[in-house]
Parts: structure tokens; C-alpha cells; sequence
């Protein structure tokens, strides 16, 4: 199964400080969801997991599939996306300026929320894109909120061709 | 146990780091506070202070607290719980 995961600038996984080895190496680990094994995005995972680098990653052996990720026993980096990190400011904008649309249009508009987007554009695209779909959330009720992620999904997969 | 089912907020980070730092949570729980580390670093480093914190007292023994110490800690535990 091919799928995506984000790493830091040092290829390190930001919740286990793993150290991945270069593309094409295979890791092994036990699987337990959030605890062990190897966590991978699929691309409609992709929002809620933005980071810095983002990789595309081949899993094998025993698979567990959940609401926001995928678990493997085996995987290997199979190359750096790096229209990624052309896209990461580009996508953050996108997400602000939807928060934006989004606040602006509830009636009444919400000057709250609409007052945390631009401060929290050096945080990244992870926390904008939260902004965007909690507002979005704020208006509809929770299905609005996934409803939101799945387009910031779809805009993701278009642009870097997943 | 969440505000919604779909992210959590600091708030329920601090109510639930115990949990997830003793791997108390069940997956979804612990995948829903990750996304909130995630783009969170106010709490990523309340998780990691609370992190060195817990490995620190659990390095701590019985015998490593004085006397005296222990005593007091024990009276103000009993205070407390018939408080």
C-alpha cells in the first residue's frame, strides 16, 4: 500500500523522534495503534497531519486502518514529495483565506474566530487548516468539520497529483 | 469524555496527559490528541514538561525521601482526604 508521512527537516518522526534511513530501507515494528508501529497518512489523512517534509512511504505486512491514519508493521520511504514544500505556505494562505470566507459569511459573522487566523499563520498549515474546519464546525455543526477537512484534501491531492 | 469526537481542545490535553503519557488512552483518544499536538506547541511542550516530570518522580524510590519528609507528606495526605 503507498501512503504519506510527514517527517522533520532531519527525516525524525515528531511524536518518537525516529530516525528514518535514507528512501528505500525497510523499518519493522510491532503494531499498536498510537503506541507501536508505523503510522502513515492516507491522502484524505493528509490534513490533519501536516508537518515540514512530506514523504511518500510503501507499508507491508499487517495493516490497521483508522478514522485518521494508517498503522503498518512494515514500511520504506520511497521518495520526498517536494512540491510539498512549495505548497506549504500556498496551502496555509488557502486555509486562512477560507477561514476568512467562512467567518465573514456566518450571520452573525464571527469576529472571535476570525480574529485568530492571521496570528496563527506562522504556526503552519496543521493549525490552519483546524482553524478553517473548527469555524466551519462553528457555523454547521460537526459534519461541517469533516466536510471541511475532505476539501482541504481534495485541494491537497490535486495539487501535489495523488 | 471530548468536547467532540472529532479533534480536542488544550483544555482536555491537560485533563487527559496522564492517560496518554501511562498509554491509558484507547487508539482513537490517542490519535485525537496527537492531531492536536500536532499543530499545537503550547502543548507539545506542556505533554514533553509533563513527560520529564512523571520520569523524574518515578525515578524517585521510598527510601530516597527523608523521614521526615515522608511523615509530612503522609499527615497532609490524611488531612487531605478527610478534608
Amino acid at each position: 500500500m503507498i501512503a504519506y508521512k510527514f517527517l522533520r527537516p532531519d527525516r525524525t518522526s515528531l511524536f518518537t523522534d525516529f530516525a528514518w534511513p535514507a528512501p528505500g530501507t525497510w523499518v519493522e515494528a510491532s503494531i499498536e495503534p498510537c503506541r507501536s508501529g508505523i503510522h502513515a497518512c492516507r491522502v484524505s489523512d493528509l490534513p490533519y497531519w501536516a508537518g515540514h517534509q512530506l514523504y511518500e512511504v510503501e507499508l507491508d505486512g499487517e495493516l490497521v486502518e483508522q478514522s485518521t491514519k494508517v498503522v503498518a508493521s512494515r514500511a520504506r520511504l520511497v521518495r520526498r514529495l517536494e512540491a510539498w514544500e512549495d505548497l506549504h505556505d500556498v496551502y496555509t494562505r488557502m486555509c486562512a483565506d477560507r477561514g476568512h470566507e467562512l467567518a465573514r459569511s456566518a450571520a452573525p459573522p464571527l469576529h472571535d474566530w476570525e480574529a485568530v487566523i492571521e496570528p496563527s499563520i506562522p504556526e503552519g498549515p496543521a493549525l490552519l487548516g483546524f482553524v478553517a474546519a473548527r469555524i466551519a464546525e462553528a457555523i454547521a455543526g460537526p459534519p461541517a468539520y469533516r466536510t471541511e477537512r475532505a476539501r482541504q484534501t481534495d485541494w491537497l491531492a490535486e495539487r501535489l497529483g495523488l | 469524555m471530548t468536547e467532540s469526537d472529532q479533534h480536542i481542545t488544550c483544555q482536555e490535553v491537560v485533563e487527559l496527559v496522564t492517560d496518554y503519557l501511562e498509554r491509558a488512552l484507547d487508539a482513537d483518544e490517542a490519535s485525537l490528541f496527537e492531531e492536536h499536538l500536532n499543530f499545537c506547541d503550547g502543548c507539545i511542550t506542556y505533554v514533553e514538561q509533563m513527560r520529564v516530570t512523571v520520569e523524574a518522580v518515578g525515578q524517585i524510590g521510598e527510601t530516597d525521601v527523608p523521614a521526615d519528609t515522608r511523615e509530612k507528606l503522609l499527615t497532609a495526605f490524611r488531612d487531605w482526604q478527610h478534608a
